[in-house]
């Protein structure tokens, strides 16, 4: 169960940083195809059909973040109930209320863009809270297992 | 201490699993509880509001009454106009050559644009030839029997593959309409099941006016006017009027302008505006689903006027010349609230007898086991939404307000309400009749109708994915009921 911790807490992270890459991929499609004489409006911004390539990246952000990423941190919660690496529900929690508010400041942001540049900078907390619950993995791992053993030699 | 280990090992193991199974549990019911039966009647959907007007027969939820099958156009009168229209599943070419994989009505996207008078009955009999998943013709705008209004599941069934239906209506509004298939819209009608439909004066065309329907609609991306990609040409002569009808049939809204002469925006939805001004240098933002009418009087130096739609692009007026350099989109938008002069509406809004809230929210959930983040109205996430009950005759007022974070495009089928204020500013300008109400985020607008056409009415948003992320409700009038199903055995998927 440590292993599975360890990789969901991994997989989030890569996650975040899969987040902020087709975020920006998007981005500079859009400028670029503008660039070129694309026009956008909410019509077009509405239309399934891409008007530019890149408009994936807004796609795989969108699905990533709301469904994805919370259905990889509810795992890694679920996974830190079985784990016996000390800290690990505090760090999956932590983990979990990130998310939240990282979706909700996303959303939020369509209405207050400043509360969108508070997404960009949660997403680094979400990042570092991710890559410190999986280094518990790594780091507590050899304690969980020395630690019956010496119980083992005094009784 | 081994014993200890061991039964400490299962004191944990217990806790874990009390641990998963208290964080699942709720969510594994709120999936369960959201999945919805293979069949339902929307009529059963939801709860029922009666706007604070005692309920008459206990309309909601009880059979018995009459069928919305029955509202119909006089079935003995013989058509004045009848149109085919057979509907295929294929890949067609845009004039500029674009190469589009969709659905067409007789050969093309667009279908052909219906021409009515005033007074004249309409027949349309569509005929599906291989669209898959069943097709069905709505008529947005026309507020038409409620037999007649083309939702599948709600009004009809969807007509399958080889299978046809008679739509009949009396075209009793002038202006400028649009349909659509409402079956699996949000796919279909972006795909291109739709056309214009214009409805003529009885007295015939104003003399020395040049009529012209610009259709938006957006192909794999591509923006086109009339199917067309770049600008649209049409011959006006100097000092002659043009009436340009701008139908939005996308799921956004767009902005509207003029370079090269002022306008006047001289009707809203197939509704005229009383005593519209002209005005320059002010763009029109256009509801997604609506229509907006534009009038310009052609220069007397013979240049060229340009009519942007949402960009560069759009329709150029011209004689000797076509060259209409493109302006920027004006920073000033044209308020409607207060465009225009007052005019009696044909009711009084204040001796309403139901008062209903449409309240548009957000937050997440699940939608028939899909987890998201769905909208709400008032507060409840679909299918547990309100079914807006009247009688016929009543005077209804309806304050939609919208916290959801994004704008939505408002559509009630089979009525025009007027717009009575907005944010809690009073509608001072000509009365602005609309079917499709785009409604901004954080926006409160009050308007009001007469349930004057009995049936069972989808009041949706015209956004159509957004609708089938469940931001759909009905207006059902007392007494009528409907026997067509959503899914059931023709597959009926009206968002």
């Amino acid at each position: 169960m440590r292993t599975v911790y360890k990789v969901l807490a991994y997989l989030v992270a890569i996650e975040v940083a899969v987040q902020a890459m087709a975020v920006v991929f998007a981005d500079a499609g859009m400028g670029k195809w503008v660039e070129q004489g694309g026009v956008l409006d909410k019509a077009v911004m509405e239309s399934d059909e891409s008007p530019f390539p890149e408009v994936i990246g807004f796609m795989i952000h969108g699905i990533n973040g709301m469904m994805v990423i919370p259905l990889i941190a509810l795992l890694l919660l679920i996974s830190s109930f079985f784990t016996k690496i000390p800290g690990a529900v505090k760090a999956a929690a932590l983990v979990v209320v990130l998310v939240a508010i990282q979706v909700s400041l996303g959303l939020a942001g369509h209405e207050i863009p400043a509360v969108g540049a508070l997404h960009g900078l949660n997403a680094l907390l979400l990042f570092s809270a991710a890559v410190y619950a999986a280094f518990r993995g790594r780091g507590a791992g050899a304690d969980a297992v020395s630690q019956p053993q010496s119980i083992r030699t005094v009784g | 201490m081994n014993g200890a280990h061991r039964r400490g090992a299962r004191i944990r193991l217990a806790i874990a699993g009390a641990a998963t199974i208290a964080l699942l549990g709720p969510l594994t019911w709120f999936w369960y509880d959201s999945l919805m039966p293979e069949s339902y009647s929307v009529m059963d959907m939801g709860y029922a509001d009666y706007g604070g007007a005692a309920p008459h027969h206990g309309a909601h939820h009880m059979p018995g009454g009459r069928s919305v099958t029955a509202l119909t156009a006089d079935p003995d009168r013989t058509a004045d106009v009848a149109v085919n229209l057979i509907a295929r599943k294929q890949r067609f070419r845009l004039p500029t050559g674009r190469s589009v994989d969709g659905y067409t009505l007789n050969g093309t996207s667009p279908g052909p644009v219906i021409h009515a008078t005033a007074g004249q009955l309409v027949q349309v009999t569509l005929v599906n030839e291989s669209v898959p998943d069943g097709i069905t013709l709505h008529w947005h705008g026309l507020d038409v029997p409620n037999a007649m209004d083309g939702v599948a599941g709600v009004t009809q069934d969807a007509v399958g593959v080889g299978k046809s239906f008679t739509y009949r209506f009396v075209a009793d509004q002038v202006g400028t309409f649009w349909y659509h298939s409402h079956q699996v819209s949000h796919e279909q009608v972006r795909r291109g099941l739709l056309g214009a439909l214009v409805v003529a004066p009885a007295s015939g065309p104003r003399p020395g006016t040049v009529d012209v329907v610009a259709l938006l609609h957006l192909y794999g991306g591509a923006r086109t006017v009339n199917g067309r990609e770049g600008d649209v040409r049409v011959q006006a002569r100097p000092g002659e009027r043009v009436r340009v009808r701008v139908v939005n049939t996308e799921n956004g809204q767009t902005p509207v302008w003029v370079g090269g002469s002022p306008f006047r925006l001289v009707a809203v939805d197939g509704t005229d505006l009383h005593e519209p001004a002209p005005v320059r240098d002010t763009a029109v933002l256009l509801t997604a689903g609506g229509r907006a009418d534009l009038e310009v009087t052609m220069p007397a130096d013979g240049s060229a006027v340009r009519v942007h739609i949402g960009g560069p692009g759009g329709v150029v007026l011209g004689s000797r010349t076509y060259d209409a350099p493109a302006v920027r989109r004006p920073t000033k938008t044209l308020d409607l609230l207060a465009y225009g002069r007052p005019a009696p509406l044909g009711f009084d809004p204040e001796a309403a007898s139901r008062r209903f809230d449409y309240d548009i929210g957000r937050r997440p959930g699940f939608l028939d086991g899909r987890p998201g983040i769905w909208w709400t109205v008032n507060g409840h996430m679909f299918p547990d939404v309100p079914m807006f009950v009247v009688a016929e005759g009543d005077v209804v007022r309806m304050r939609v307000s919208n916290n959801s974070g994004e704008t939505h495009p408002m559509h009630l089928h089979g009525h025009h309400a007027v717009v009575l204020s907005r944010d809690g500013v009073r509608a001072t300008g000509s009365p602005w009749w609309v079917d499709s109400l785009e409604v901004g985020n954080g926006e409160t607008y009050e308007i009001a109708f007469v349930a004057d056409n009995p049936g069972v009415w989808m009041d949706h948003c015209h956004n159509l994915p957004h609708a089938a992320e469940g931001l759909v409700a009905h207006l059902m009038y007392e007494g009528v009921t409907t026997p067509f199903t959503v899914g059931g055995t023709a597959d009926n998927e009206p968002e």
